[in-house]
């Protein structure tokens, strides 16, 4: 296996945390809300979906625990950000801080134990092309985050669902007065983020890196927000973003492998320079940008 | 450099026990309990230097029992937070301080220079004080001595390291395990991947990986506190072997060893003289001879006759007769490292800012 044979074999499992928090935190923007608690549950989602495979529970129940977990811990800033109307900034804030705090408290007793990840699934034929066969080897996440990409830009784009949660974020006024429950609407969208946060702390610790340890999200939570902005709310360049940050991050490593002579700390920063750079240059119109960009992102709603 | 000798440590035990018998006991004996903290900047798990550190105390609660009250504090971020802690532990009596990471060292020092009644050992640094030690470990003669076992059993030709930020320390660790390695196959190579991270475990894999697919065939983990590496290189059929403690049970197919550590014999000895008054600040760098480093869990694979080669060198190395870094030692750039026939003195060996031939990584500036 040469260099790029190994980037391009691992970029969709790398990418995956990233996407998976990214598309949650999409659909949580799009309906006008701003939670920067993802970092947190991630962890939360991280070690719930740790303790119930670790204890035989199998992975896809682990998945739903920290699908779960998430979710009701979101619902905890739904209750503050949206029923009292606090800054939502610093109430994603504490809640990430808070979901950091709980993982390290629930998985005290696990600290450093591992469990055995999923098996890959292989496209027949595809995935015995050279050099792209790799790409066509995956876990069964993998390929359901794909399939969760796909139906998400198609929601977005096709569904009325999509409009209305689009609606809501744009202009919660109009959308109030047209009928649409711009509360119900948030608190849903809310949850699905948090319970999309907790999928990918699980990606992250029972199948990626299957092990757990305190603090093992580092920072993954902070990507996948920025994604979301720099991706300018839309879910192809989202989905760029997360496969481009995790090739680059495999690049940098495979570089230094195989002996090429440059500096490890620039190689270690090159994910996030080359992620904005890109980005930043498709986003670089102005228009485009006023045109997704979410109105009334952050700010509560009142009747 | 003042190195803790066996002898010396004896020596110190003896008289402290001495000491403490006849003064320090009758003295103390009404007082508080001596209050120890440790403080460590990654949680303590089963295994991994910060647990190596905590296990170190265990002999002193046995010895001493409620003569002493230790407090551990883990997951302490380096930096002003780390400092109020300290300065709070302190205060609230501990009088015996244990830093355990590098970046603990200006605030540690400032507590020292503050307070001549608190002593601090603090690990891996080179700010000496009265009352205020560095200590390391000289893992270098465990990575030669697993070096030797990675050459015999490697395949391709080519060893990796996994190795968190490019320190003297990880260099001299990595250069010994290169060393180790030419002792059985000259030609052999070594590629390193630093992750600039202490802690990262889903990167350390990656970066594992990414080692693996480049052919690596035996993989050092160099100070990773969590099995990331050892259990990547199980999955993927590689030898692995990392520092401080055990990962055996992790990998327990293609473990090939640890390069353990054991501080009790110093942290005993500093208690002992901290409570006969007699503690005196050094640089204090040990390694197989005082049996703090040791490397334990041999993996079975290695032959017979390579195995009896390394148990060789550590006696040795034991008696001091021989050391990893003998010239000639060429660096990586072809350039001469150390002349032939003359030994590295330890005051370079923690300094080293260069790699010696055969490994392929250049170093980052």
């Amino acid at each position: 296996m040469n260099a790029i044979e190994f980037i391009l074999s691992g970029m969709l499992a790398a990418a995956t945390p990233f996407l998976l928090a990214a598309l949650g935190e999409l659909v949580v923007e799009r309906a006008g809300v701003l939670n920067l608690g993802v970092e947190g549950l991630m962890a939360l989602g991280a070690v719930l979906a740790f303790i119930v495979v670790y204890h035989g529970g199998g992975h896809f129940f682990g998945f739903v625990i920290a699908g779960l977990g998430g979710a009701a811990l979101s619902l905890v800033f739904a209750i503050v950000a949206l029923g009292f109307r606090a800054n939502q900034v610093a109430t994603g804030l504490a809640i990430g801080i808070f979901g950091q705090g709980l993982s390290a408290l629930f998985g005290k007793t696990y600290e450093s134990l591992t469990v055995k990840a999923l098996p890959k699934l292989a496209f027949p034929w595809l995935s015995e092309l050279p050099v792209v066969g790799g790409l066509f080897n995956q876990d069964i996440v993998v390929w359901i985050s794909l399939l969760a990409t796909f139906g998400m830009w198609a929601m977005f784009t096709y569904t009325k669902l999509g409009l209305v949660v689009r609606a809501v974020g744009e202009n919660p006024k109009a959308a109030h007065a047209i009928g649409y429950p711009v509360i119900s609407v948030r608190v849903i969208a809310i949850a699905f983020g948090g319970a999309m946060a907790g999928f990918a702390g699980a990606y992250a610790a029972v199948i990626y890196t299957p092990l757990w340890a305190d603090g093992m999200i580092a920072g993954r939570g902070w990507i996948a927000i920025a994604l979301v902005v720099f991706g300018t709310w839309l879910t192809g360049r989202i989905f760029l973003g997360a496969c481009l940050f995790g090739a680059v991050s495999l690049m940098g490593l495979a570089a230094q492998a195989t002996g090429m002579d440059v500096p490890s700390q620039l190689l270690s920063s090159l994910p996030y320079l080359v992620t904005i750079v890109v980005l930043g240059i498709i986003s670089a119109n102005r228009r485009l940008l006023k045109l997704n960009g979410v109105a009334s992102l952050g700010e509560p709603f009142e009747r | 450099m003042n190195n803790l000798t066996r002898r010396n440590l004896i020596k110190a035990a003896a008289a402290t026990g001495l000491a403490g018998a006849l003064g320090s006991r009758l003295a103390f004996a009404a007082d508080e309990p001596l209050g120890i903290t440790l403080i460590v900047p990654s949680p303590i798990g089963d295994v991994g230097w910060g647990h190596a550190l905590a296990a170190g105390l265990d002999p002193i609660k046995a010895a001493y029992g409620d003569k002493v009250k230790v407090t551990i504090l883990e997951n302490i971020a380096e930096g002003p937070d780390a400092d109020r802690i300290m300065t709070k532990t302190v205060a609230d009596g501990n009088k015996f301080l244990i830093a355990g990471s590098f970046g603990y060292q200006n605030g540690a020092l400032q507590i020292a220079r503050r307070d001549p009644s608190v002593t601090v050992l603090h690990a891996s640094g080179f700010q000496v004080a009265p009352n205020f030690s560095p200590f390391a470990a000289k893992y270098f003669q465990g990575s030669y001595l697993l070096g030797m076992a990675a050459a015999a059993l490697s395949k391709t030709g080519k060893l990796g390291s996994v190795s968190a930020f490019a320190i003297p320390e990880l260099i001299t660790t990595i250069n010994a395990f290169t060393l180790g390695a030419q002792a059985v196959k000259p030609d052999i190579e070594v590629s390193v991947v630093w992750v600039n991270s202490w802690f990262d475990p889903a990167k350390e894999q990656e970066a594992a990986k990414a080692l693996i697919a480049q052919k690596c065939d035996v993989i050092f983990s160099n100070a990773q506190d969590t099995p990331s590496v050892i259990a990547a290189c199980e999955e993927a059929g590689v030898y692995s072997f990392n520092l401080n403690s055990s990962m055996k049970k992790y990998a327990p197919k293609t473990y090939l060893g640890c390069i353990s550590t054991d501080w009790s014999p110093f942290f005993k000895a500093s208690v002992d003289a901290h409570l006969a008054g007699t503690f005196k600040g050094a640089n204090t760098f040990l390694g197989v001879a005082e049996k703090v480093v040791e490397v334990i869990d041999w993996s079975p694979d290695v032959p017979a006759d390579v195995m009896a080669q390394i148990k060789g060198i550590e006696a040795k190395i034991a008696d001091g007769s021989f050391s990893p870094f003998t010239g000639p030692i060429s660096k990586a750039d072809g350039s001469e490292g150390l002349a032939a026939g003359t030994t590295m003195p330890d005051a370079e060996i923690v300094a080293l800012d260069w790699h010696v031939k055969g490994v392929t990584t250049p170093l980052p500036k």
